[in-house]
Order: C-alpha cells, then structure tokens, then sequence
C-alpha cells in the first residue's frame, strides 16, 4: 500500500481506481498541485479517445434532456473558499437521477423512497442471520482525524471488508489493527430521509455497539464518503451503520444498513 | 424560473448566442454554451446538447454497451453537465473533457454496479468507431479527430495502448487490467499512465 501515489494518476484520470484507492489519490490530490495538473493533461488525453466512438444518441433523448433540466436549477458557482477546490466535475449526487418518461424508476434514484425501502428491507433481512446485536451501549466519541484517517487508508497491514448493497452502493471498511483505527468508505449511498443520518457503530468484543461518529453528508466534491470511525478498532469485533435522527443516538434505534465482522 | 431573469442576463449584448468568431464552423464554443446554461439559459443547453451528445454517448455506449442502459447514462450526464454547469472552470481543461470525466465516470459506475455485471458479456460487435461518411463540417472534422487519435496510439506499446483501452474504453480496473494481460501485480496502473502521457504528448493536448 505504500507505493508511490504519484503513479495512481493515470489510473484515476481513466476511473480505473477502486473506490479506496480512489479516496487515497483524492487526499494526496487536494494537497498535490503536481498531480492536478498531469490528472487534468490526462484527462484532456484520455478524452481524446472518444472520437473513436462517436454515435448519436436516438433523437428522443433529447426531449427527455431538455425536459429533465426544467426540474432543477443549476447549482450555485462554488466560491473562493466556500469549499475544497476540486479537480473532477462534482460526483453524481443523489438529487440527479433521472427516470425515463412512462417506465419504471431507474432503479438507482438515490433519493426516492422506493430505493430507500429497498435498501432498509435488505438491512433487515441480513440482520436476522446475524444477531448478537442485542447490547448497545454509549460512548463519548473523539473527534476524527483527517490524518488518521489517510494513515489508515495507507497502512501496510490494512485489511478490507467491503458490502454491496441493492441499488449499487458500496461501502468498504479498511482496518489497520496497528493503527487501532478504521475508516469507512461509502459510495453511491442514497441520501438518508429528511431529518435522518447514518450513524457508524463499532461493536466491542462484550458485543455492545458503541457510537463511531457519522458519514458525512452527501459528498459533492467526489462520489466516495470517508469517515474514520471513533474508538478501538483493533479490538473491535465488527461495525455497522444505522440511520438515526439528526444528532445521532446513544444506541442504534433501526435495523442497521450494513453491518461488517471482522475476523 | 421565469422568462425575463433567465434572457436579462444576454440582453447586455455582452453574450449573444452566436458562435465564438475564432471558432470554425459546426464548432461552438461548449465552454461558452456551459456558461450561458449556467445562468440558466435552456437553449445554450440545447445547443451544448446538440454539439457533444455524439461524443458522450459514444464514450458511454462503449463502456456500458448495453444500449438502453446507455441512454439512462447519457441522460443522467446531461442532467448532471446541466446541474455543474457553473463548476466548469476553463483553467482547468477543456469543457468537452469535463464533459467526457462527467459521461465516463457514470459509465464505469454502471457497469461496475451489480446489476449491470452480467450485461456485459456481450460482445462489442455493433461497432460505433465508423462515424458516417457524410459531408458536414462536423463530420470530417470528427473523421480527423479520429484519424489524428489513431495515429497517436500507434506510437504506444501493445501493453501500453491495451491497458489503456481495457481501463478507458471498457471500464475495469488497473488491478483487473493487469490480471487480463498478465501484468505483475501493480504495473498496469503505470503502463496506463505511461500511454496517456504518450498520447497527450503525441496530440499535443494542454489542460
């Protein structure tokens, strides 16, 4: 894992990155004004290669685009340091899924309800072959680290655990038992319903799930959410996510999402 | 949104929708149409439509191939372009290079999701590389992009050019690239960098 980050450039301007190994690149590339500048030459390469395949949509896309864009506005511009300056087109969020006129849901729009029943029903049914969540109990949790959480994603004895869910979210749990310290990686996760966020869990080896801290919200500078997860992971024995009110709980109060044993 | 905010912004003359005089015919200027739908304006949008929706539906046909599949990707990049618009910033690269990071990013997350794995299979036979041979300007000038970008791949090695096409015209991987070519371990990912350094030197592209 140690290799030099530099060389993911190529890779990452052509996504051929997995999502962790995309969220490592991103970090250097925030702080590499090298990298920003042969990722955004690479890029303009790669794009060069789609004249090799050029073909027409059929004309009544177009009618859909132009009708689609009457639902939403643009966003605003990002301002000077109204955020992290990002290299790629913001990620594909969940406000922007589109559904073909007269068919069904594309199955993948983030914030309908349907998806997220899916996705609620699926954690469920997976919990029921799990169990020993019975004990939930409240930590105070310290504030996470942004190095920590690079350390991690970087440390040579980093172990991975990843879970699909339905509708094509991902999330991957890399742990480094010599860190003592894990971090969550999310991608394509629909927005949790109003008033709601994901709340991270790791459970202690008495079985008890203690409070990790929160995914971010939905990203906008890059599809991935990164959070280090708050607590001893090196002792912990697995992690979840549940969808709490706004805050968080002390315990988890629904059927987690995901859940992830660590050997 | 209403009528009057969306126009009073080209009413100052200092954008009216005529294309950018350096600019060759059949090219409009997509940073400027971005801009204008930034602010709003529909029919800037239909016209970035109408100039990049062959380039960004060939790139997502051929990632994602199957051909209903690409059509929701292409809409969903179009909304997505629309949404962004004012995040373009053309210190940084080209706007049909922004566009294409947009479409190709879409195509790989649908064709690396589950429910797209098993579709495809299929093999890449209707092909989409033959742009039809008719005698607009923005054919040709197709023709001769496409002419100009094989030339430059010719000068790639083999593992050069097919980890590049394996990673950028069909979605996978480094890790994966290197296991169908036989790359040790962690040496795909440089041999996609070295082609595109190669190519980008080659066609002369800045960013």
């Amino acid at each position: 894992m140690n290799d030099d980050i530099h060389a993911l450039s190529g890779a990452y301007a052509v996504d051929a990155l997995d999502d962790v190994e995309r969220a490592r690149f991103e970090r250097h590339l925030a702080s590499c004004p090298t990298c920003q500048t042969e990722v955004a030459g690479l890029r303009e390469a790669a794009a060069e290669l789609s004249s090799l395949s050029v073909q027409a949509p059929p004309s009544a896309l177009r009618q859909r685009v132009l009708h689609d864009i009457t639902t939403v506005r643009p966003l605003p511009p990002q301002l000077p340091g109204s955020s992290t300056p990002t290299m790629a087109p913001d990620a594909p969020s969940g406000t922007s899924r589109v559904r073909r006129p007269g068919g069904p849901p594309s199955g993948d729009a983030s914030s309908s309800p349907r998806r997220w029943r899916l996705l609620v029903a699926a954690a469920a049914a997976a919990v029921l072959t799990i169990g020993g969540l019975a004990v939930w109990r409240s930590t105070s949790p310290a504030p996470p680290a942004e190095s920590v959480a690079s350390q991690v994603l970087e440390a040579p004895d980093a172990s991975r655990l990843v879970k699909t869910l339905p509708g094509g979210a991902r999330a991957t749990i890399v742990r480094s038992p010599s860190l003592g310290k894990a971090v969550i990686v999310a991608s394509g996760m629909p927005a949790p319903p109003a008033g709601r966020v994901y709340q991270l869990w790791l459970q202690e080896p008495s079985g008890r799930m203690a409070p990790a801290g929160f995914m971010p919200a939905a990203a906008r500078t890059g599809e991935e959410q990164v959070a280090l997860l708050n607590g001893n992971a090196a002792t912990a024995t697995g992690a979840g996510v549940t969808v709490e009110p706004v805050g968080g709980s002390a315990q988890p109060t629904s059927a987690p999402v995901m859940l992830f044993t660590f050997s | 949104m209403d009528s009057m905010g969306r126009f009073s912004v080209f009413s100052s003359g200092e954008g009216q929708p005529e294309e950018n005089a350096g600019e060759p015919p059949g090219q409009p200027d997509l940073g400027r149409l971005l801009r204008r739908s930034a602010a709003g304006d529909e029919g800037a949008f239909g016209e970035l439509y109408d100039a990049a929706s062959a380039r960004v539906h060939g790139l997502v046909r051929r990632v994602v191939r199957d051909p209903a599949q690409s059509e929701e990707v292409t809409q969903e990049t179009f909304l997505e372009i629309w949404r962004q618009s004012a995040r373009f910033d053309p210190r940084r690269g080209s706007a049909l290079s922004w566009m294409l990071t947009i479409a190709h990013r879409k195509a790989v997350d649908r064709v690396r999701s589950a429910e797209a794995a098993s579709r495809r299979d299929e093999a890449w036979h209707t092909t989409t590389s033959d742009v039809p041979h008719d005698t607009t300007a923005e054919t040709v000038a197709l023709r001769l992009d496409a002419e100009r970008v094989r030339r430059a791949l010719d000068t790639l090695t083999d593992t050069q050019r097919g980890a590049l096409e394996l990673a950028y015209l069909s979605g996978y991987t480094h890790t994966e690239v290197a296991s169908m070519l036989d790359l040790p371990l962690g040496t795909a990912k440089t041999r996609i960098r070295d082609g595109l350094i190669r190519l980008r030197d080659t066609l002369g592209v800045t960013s």
